[in-house]
């Protein structure tokens, strides 16, 4: 597959050069960032535990429930990446939409990107050199939200500690305040989209609302942390039933 | 840890673990970064596809165009929730509204540590790097491994579906856990009155500001939580400076 000159401007056979071993070397170069990023945060947090009021007991139940929360939305990602692997290559996939960005954000920039080049997505337009330039401008805009929260980070956390001496109760509304925005945000903008859409949202807060109050009601901890997975598959389900059976208007 | 370590004081403690997160993070994420752009730029460099600097730029202003206010609008936006140390981790992992704030949501939940607090803040560092972890041996087993192999496997309605009804299912969910977790009525109301106002007055009315909608939404909502909070009646004179 790997040639001297392995690029052919005009050929649509991607997969040819994104699956070089470069990319691939650079790729898992990412993963064990982050790796290395997680292996140093626990180490400081084990440390720092008795000094922030937290018994390392409670951190190891952090991490665990932190855990099983993410199965369900990764495997989520798994799904999706998968099915973009035919248009990315696996190396890009896995850092473009497995890490950093989104499938969202990430199809999105590669589609405006393909456009600029008067090509689209996936059909016979779409070329090797389209491919190079959709991935290098979707690469830039996620190294944007890097740099963004390297430069802003440390501002912030100068506010921050500012805000929090001068005015603790400010401190404890705005981040319930953020979070509850956010989402009802996100949420929202969820349910103008189609009645499956609707559907879909209502069901998942559906099955957290039982899982919380069974949890509530006969005490059973673990219903809390599956909670999020269970809705997410139940709401899928749905989704999947009226998608596939056409009973409502879908995307 | 052991009897002999030096006796230090909770704020020295914080001020390390301060210093050795921000110091590591910044530097984990510098290295991501360097990687993730030094990939596609071997591909135009060096893969002789022809590409000049003139398309490379005019693809990067149109995606710019388009996400450039989120880049500075969501770091700040999640800033608050996440804290200085969890800032690096999640805009390094990606999939920060599907995934990782609901895992420290739960985290905090299992623990009931509060937002905002010391103990929130390892309780949702802790559930960041659980989850990253999880999702690191997921995607490198599932997609790198095996992904070539699920291709051919995964009927493609599922993956359509997956696809598009994915981040409803998670939400609706999250938002349940959140409102349950905080039992902060009074904002839950200002927040998802904001929101509507945003969604189905704002946008429509001015369809460019759509890709701000979350970030007016948070704000809007931070401010007006923070106007409309229930103040003790000796506090509502210090207000007034």
């Amino acid at each position: 597959m790997i040639t001297s000159l392995p690029g052919d401007p005009g050929s649509t056979d991607i997969l040819a050069i994104a699956n070089l071993p470069i990319l691939w070397l650079l790729a898992v170069g990412v993963f064990a960032a982050i790796i290395l990023q997680t292996v140093v945060y626990v180490r400081a947090a084990r440390i720092a535990a008795p000094a922030a009021g937290i018994s390392s007991a409670e951190l190891k139940t952090s991490f665990r429930a932190g855990a099983v929360a993410a199965i369900g939305p990764s495997l989520a990602v798994v799904l999706v990446s998968v099915a973009l692997l035919s248009l990315f290559g696996t190396p890009a996939v896995l850092v473009r939409v497995g890490l950093v960005g989104s499938a969202a954000t990430e199809t999105a920039s590669a589609s405006i990107a393909a456009t600029t080049m008067g090509a689209a997505l996936g059909d016979a337009s779409y070329t090797q050199s389209v491919f190079a330039v959709a991935f290098m401008a979707m690469s830039l805009s996620g190294a944007m939200w890097m740099i963004a929260t390297l430069v802003l980070t440390p501002l912030l956390r100068r506010g921050d500690s500012r805000l929090r001496s001068v005015n603790p109760a400010l401190m404890a509304i705005i981040p319930a305040a953020a979070l509850l925005g956010a989402f009802a945000s996100l949420g929202i903008g969820e349910l103008r989209k189609t009645p499956v859409h609707i559907l879909t949202v209502l069901t998942s807060a559906a099955v957290m609302g039982m899982c919380l109050f069974l949890a509530h009601r006969f005490n059973v901890a673990w219903l809390r942390e599956w909670g999020l997975g269970f809705s997410i598959v139940i709401g899928l389900f749905v989704a999947y039933t009226l998608h596939t059976t056409g009973l409502m208007p879908g995307a | 840890m052991s009897s002999t370590t030096v006796i230090s004081t909770p704020s020295a403690v914080l001020a390390t673990f301060d210093r050795t997160t921000s110091r590591w993070g910044r530097l984990t994420m510098i290295a991501a970064l360097v990687m993730s752009l030094a990939a596609p730029l071997y591909l135009v460099l060096f893969a002789d596809l022809g590409i000049t600097q003139t398309q490379v730029w005019i693809a990067f202003l149109a995606v710019a165009a388009v996400f450039s206010v989120l880049w500075v609008v969501e770091p700040i936006t999640y800033y608050p929730i996440l804290g200085p140390a969890a800032m690096y981790q999640a805009f390094m992992i990606g999939n920060i509204a599907n995934k990782l704030l609901p895992s420290a949501l739960v985290a905090q939940a299992a623990i009931g540590a509060k937002a905002g607090t010391k103990r929130g803040e390892f309780s949702a560092l802790m559930a960041i790097c659980g989850a990253a972890m999880v999702h690191v041996f997921f995607m490198l087993v599932f997609v790198g491994l095996l992904g070539s192999w699920l291709v051919n496997i995964v009927p493609a309605d599922v993956t359509d579906v997956a696809r598009l009804y994915i981040f409803p299912s998670i939400i609706g969910g999250v938002i349940v856990q959140l409102v349950v977790s905080l039992k902060q009525p009074r904002v839950t109301l200002i927040a998802i009155g904001t929101a509507g106002f945003v969604f189905f007055v704002l946008v429509p009315a001015i369809p460019t500001i759509a890709n701000l909608a979350t970030g007016i939404t948070v704000v809007t909502t931070a401010v007006l939580a923070w106007f409309l909070r229930s103040k003790p009646r000796s506090d509502s004179t210090k207000e007034i400076s």
